[in-house]
């Protein structure tokens, strides 16, 4: 039996191929400019910006976090990403210890506790979901540092203010993806509006939330994150119960 | 299946909030504790607190104008201080807590003004030094009892104001459990307390009346109460945690328990608090020695809960450790406060002398 032969779906594959290898200029464009002009037609407030992190599908190269510190210029020894990672053993069995990762980055809370904290509103919520830093206003008292429950914001000490993971924003505005999510190597990060029912984000969440894997950080919290996780493993959901690394870079010693 | 979780690779996340806001921390309670001991003499004017009280001011004073210096510096971007003037936000309690600092500093600069300016003018008459500039400030010198009613309560409101908002600052953020324990304002304000007794302490010892045993017994007495109350709500915060009857202090012992350093702090903040009330209690005459150990109680619970809880990861395994820098984000930034707070008492004492502000008698002339 050739391959695909009883597959209705499989038959117009080489077809398919060639239709879609001469549109892929066509394609291109368009990605290019469909989010510009989704945004442009469409009031901000219908978007609601999200992300979903597969962690099945991370390796842990830490792409994102390289990407994410070129993109925003991010200080020696500080991060707005990382790809957090465990060794696991299990010590009631006989097996190597495994790796286990976890892309960490600012939630993007609905109800974000580094927002009513800021003492002068430097920090506040768009109306499209980002939870955004007003450098300008930022007075550098790092409440919203100790507010914030995922230990995602810091002081910058070139600005001198907050900072955060921004979901790229000055990409997203111009119709361009965060940079960590275009650079997965593992297509681990999706990126896209939770409104737009079609989009791959919003699927990916229902098919994740019907099969009941779809989690978030600390739900305990009730920050109503919109950084969603699949595959995430319980143990590491809130503070991780284990040894704490060895090695700890510092600002100062870089 | 029992798990070994070893993390090798995360961000450690720097302590954001500084020794600076220790520092003013400390001070400010220090203020508004000793803004508290002044009133027996001060404005109630009873009989044998009228040194301990004129002194207990002097340390308010000079705390209550170092801390905001400190906390100033504590900012990331000092220069834009004036943002929170001109950005209110209801929402957060720093932001109205840079509201009450000025009502319990106008107060409180009002207050002892009107309560110095009889000793002032009776400085400006001498031929002491900076007699002219007492001449001047003390404005004829008069006893205006109605005003100094009226600038005492406005700083007791603002006291109070900042007694709230300093406790409450702490105690809203959920994302750190040893913060966000509902008996924490109050193990502000009781430690501030017992702090400013131990600086009024002091200030009897080194000063002229330092032979008035009355007053070294008196203020012994309101420190050893002050450590009963500590040990008390120590005990209380100890039996919520560990019954699990407050799941919010039952987290909070969680994160620390295991952790010996952690272990070390609490038997070493129990240890100094009894030491303290035993000494007090039944050695009253021991001026200096419980005093230090008073002030050093309301330093260390405001370092150990500032440093010590920004040393917890939210997420991380295990603890940052924290060393304190040499620079002016770390000791020097305590020395230069300290520096700050020893200027303002030579300036403050040689304007009113020790002398006159310990003599035991009435305020009025």
């Amino acid at each position: 039996m050739k391959p695909f032969e009883n597959d209705p779906d499989a038959r117009p594959c080489d077809s398919s191929r060639r239709a879609f290898l001469r549109g892929l200029p066509a394609l291109t464009a368009a990605a290019a400019v469909a989010p510009a002009v989704a945004a442009a037609d469409s009031p901000r407030s219908a978007q609601r910006w999200g992300m979903l992190v597969d962690v099945r599908k991370c390796i842990g190269c830490q792409a994102c976090t390289v990407a994410c510190i070129q993109e925003n210029a991010v200080p020696e020894g500080s991060f707005r990403t990382v790809v957090t990672t465990y060794s696991v053993e299990l010590t009631d069995q006989q097996q190597p210890a495994g790796t286990y990762v976890l892309p960490r980055l600012c939630n993007h809370c609905d109800d974000p506790p580094c927002v009513p904290v800021c003492p002068v509103g430097a920090t506040f919520k768009r109306e499209d979901g980002m939870v955004l830093v007003d450098g300008d206003r930022c007075v550098g008292c790092a409440y919203c540092v100790q507010a914030c429950p995922y230990d995602a914001r810091f002081i910058n000490h070139d600005t001198h203010t907050a900072d955060k993971c921004t979901f790229c924003a000055h990409r997203v505005d111009a119709g361009l993806l965060p940079a960590c999510v275009e650079t997965c190597v593992g297509g681990a990060r999706v990126f896209g509006d939770l409104n737009d029912a079609q989009g791959e984000l919003r699927r990916r969440i229902d098919a994740a939330e019907a099969e009941g894997a779809l989690k978030v950080l600390k739900p305990e919290q009730r920050t109503a994150p919109q950084v969603f996780y699949v595959g995430l493993d319980p143990r590491f959901e809130g503070k991780v119960d284990g040894q704490a690394r060895l090695w700890r870079p510092r600002a100062s010693q870089v | 299946m029992n798990t070994a979780i070893v993390e090798t690779i995360a961000v450690t996340r720097e302590v954001a909030w500084l020794p600076w806001a220790v520092s003013y921390f400390f001070l400010i309670g220090l203020s508004y504790g000793a803004f508290l001991l002044s009133l027996p003499g001060v404005l109630l004017r009873r009989p044998g607190w009228g040194g301990i009280s004129r002194l207990a001011l002097l340390g308010a004073l000079v705390c209550g104008l170092t801390a905001p210096v400190a906390l100033l510096a504590d900012l990331h971007q000092p220069g834009r201080f004036w943002h929170f003037y001109v950005h209110f936000t209801p929402s957060s309690w720093m932001s109205w807590g840079a509201f009450f600092i000025p009502v319990y500093l106008g107060g409180l600069l009002l207050y002892a003004w009107l309560a110095f300016r009889p000793l002032l003018g009776e400085h400006g008459r001498s031929d002491g030094r900076m007699a002219g500039f007492a001449r001047l400030i003390a404005y004829g010198g008069h006893d205006s009892r109605k005003a100094l009613v009226g600038a005492a309560v406005v700083a007791f409101v603002g006291a109070a104001l900042v007694a709230l908002y300093t406790g409450a600052e702490l105690m809203v953020v959920r994302a750190r459990p040893l913060w966000h324990t509902p008996l924490l304002p109050l193990q502000f304000v009781v430690t501030a307390f017992a702090g400013a007794v131990g600086l009024t302490l002091l200030f009897h010892r080194f000063g002229p009346a330092r032979d008035d045993r009355d007053a070294t017994q008196r203020l012994a007495r309101v420190l050893a109460a002050s450590q009963v109350v500590a040990l008390a709500v120590g005990a209380v915060w100890l039996a919520l945690g560990v019954t699990g009857a407050s799941p919010v202090h039952a987290e909070a012992l969680a994160q620390v328990a295991p952790s010996a350093s952690w272990q070390l702090t609490a038997v070493w903040a129990v240890a100094a608090t009894v030491i303290t009330l035993l000494l007090a209690w039944r050695r009253p005459g021991s001026g200096l020695l419980i005093g230090l150990l008073a002030l050093h109680s309301a330093w260390m619970m405001r370092w150990t809960v500032f440093i010590g809880g920004q040393e917890i990861p939210k997420t991380g395994a295990g603890y940052y450790s924290y060393q304190l820098p040499l620079g002016p984000e770390g000791l020097m930034g305590i020395v230069g406060t300290a520096g700050l707070w020893v200027f303002l008492l030579v300036l403050l004492t040689t304007l009113l002398p020790f002398a006159r502000l310990s003599a035991e008698r009435p305020t009025a002339n």
